[in-house]
């Protein structure tokens, strides 16, 4: 009953109704899918109204819209955001007593620290790997083999 | 950050245009206006003339190379809204008339928020998932894929292959003379624009939050407002009146920054904050290469 035979006008109409709701989802794979089901099994003969399959090119999206959703409200002036960024020069500018490097909020092993992952991992087993739980050691201990042995053992680069 | 709230307010404009008589020339629903629209009534104060009456209330301290002048603006006062301005300062070449050095800002910027951020994004793999150690079937004879444990990637429920692994810190450090040098660059863009005003001191008649509005609306300031003001304590007044207000904040000279710079349209300072400033940006300048961190004592600084 959903297979009906469309007329050769509506396909393109609907192809453009589609088109105009701005609708980018996959739905549009299916819908264009269908469409080619009904448009084909129209041309061919009516025995086969019932039979036709319906194809899919993309995976089906399970969020359904009837409308452009609204923008959220942020509100560009909140403490956090009007404030941010303050202090950062306070080496510069107040004689080098602290360093930008104190402000960071970070766990103690990542304060003014960047490396990838082996790296930090490294640095993280030295500086609390005595006061971590025994599963979370045992996995950072695993991954650091893993990574060592990956590292300089596999690929171009070692 | 600005084109979402411009885009905010060309609805706002739009959807109060829309509403009218259709009859009228009503802007378009799908206008987008430029985001540096400047407001046509602000006043544009021509800079002071050479043979201005008005008081010259600062030189200089700093040596200013031969073959520039100092910048000359108004000094202004908080204390009435419709006040004229009380002198003339002259502020350091080389640090308010410096080039216009937008890549200079965007890489301050882009320092300021980048080297604190910590993203904290972890997933699990395929070995800290739990479960997961014993093969589902054997390797032949069962009819379905093979597969060694119900924890690898393939399955549903099982670990993430190559996902975001554990806090992960992005610091790095700008050279020291490029972030000066963005701070000069800042000031300088705030003066040209004329968004920059010097201020004789923060003392307001009121601590309530209308007065500045009503200051900053009268004066033609702009939307937001960035009080920087050198020492630890700050007259009462200013300090009720800015608590209240999401736009107009007030820092110490310390926290001088080019995001805030930034973010803020307009910039006030007083006159200890220009010779705090001219002082601390100035040194760099001349300075030799540090051989230890300049944390440690030098004999000679500060």
């Amino acid at each position: 009953m959903f297979l009906r035979c469309f007329n050769d006008n509506t396909v393109p109409a609907l192809c453009i109704v589609g088109h105009r709701l701005g609708i980018e989802t996959e739905n549009m794979a299916v819908l264009g899918g269908l469409l080619k089901a009904g448009a084909s099994f129209c041309q061919s003969a009516a025995t086969l109204l019932h039979t036709a399959r319906t194809i899919s090119t993309g995976t089906c999206c399970q969020i359904r819209m009837h409308a452009i959703p609204q923008l959220k409200k942020v509100d560009r002036w909140t403490e956090k955001r009007s404030m941010y960024g303050v202090y950062d020069n306070i080496g510069i500018l107040g004689d080098f007593k602290a360093h930008p490097k104190d402000l960071i909020v970070a766990p103690c092993w990542l304060k003014a620290f960047k490396g990838n992952e082996l790296q930090r991992l490294i640095r993280k087993k030295k500086m609390v790997g005595d006061r971590m739980m025994t599963l979370d050691k045992h996995n950072l201990e695993k991954r650091i083999r893993f990574l060592y042995r990956r590292f300089n053992r596999t690929g171009k680069h070692r | 950050m600005f084109r979402c709230t411009l885009v905010v307010c060309g609805r706002g404009v739009a959807k109060r245009f829309a509403s009218s008589f259709p009859g009228e020339s009503a802007l378009p629903p799908n206008l987008l206006l430029p985001t540096n629209l400047v407001d046509p009534a602000r006043l544009r104060r021509p800079p002071p003339p050479a043979d201005c009456s008005l008081p010259l209330l600062r030189k200089c301290d700093a040596v200013v190379p031969a073959h520039l002048s100092p910048v000359q603006t108004w000094v202004e006062t908080l204390a009435r809204p419709d006040s004229e301005p009380l002198g003339l300062a002259q502020l350091h070449p080389d640090v308010f008339a410096v080039h216009p050095r937008l890549d200079i800002l965007h890489e301050v910027e882009t320092w300021q928020r980048n080297y604190k951020r910590i993203s904290h994004a972890s997933t699990k793999i395929r070995s800290e998932v739990r479960g997961g150690g014993r093969k589902p079937w054997k390797q032949k004879g069962s009819g379905r894929a093979r597969h060694g444990s119900i924890r690898s990637p393939l399955w549903k429920g099982g670990g993430v292959a190559n996902g975001p692994r554990g806090p992960t810190s992005y610091f790095y450090m700008l050279p020291m003379k490029v972030r000066v040098q963005g701070l000069k660059v800042a000031l300088s863009s705030k003066m040209a624009q004329q968004y920059l005003h010097i201020v004789d001191s923060l003392n307001i008649p009121s601590p309530d939050p209308q007065y500045l509005l009503d200051l900053i609306r009268h004066k033609h300031w702009g939307e937001s407002l960035l009080i920087v003001d050198v020492g630890e304590e700050f007259p009462e007044n200013i300090l009720q009146a800015t608590a209240g207000l999401k736009t107009v904040n007030i820092i110490p000279a310390i926290g001088l920054n080019v995001h805030s710079m930034l973010k803020h349209e307009a910039v006030v300072l007083t006159l200890e904050t220009i010779k705090f400033l001219e002082d601390k940006l100035l040194w760099h300048d001349q300075r030799y290469t540090p051989l230890y961190p300049f944390k440690l004592p030098y004999s000679d600084f500060p």
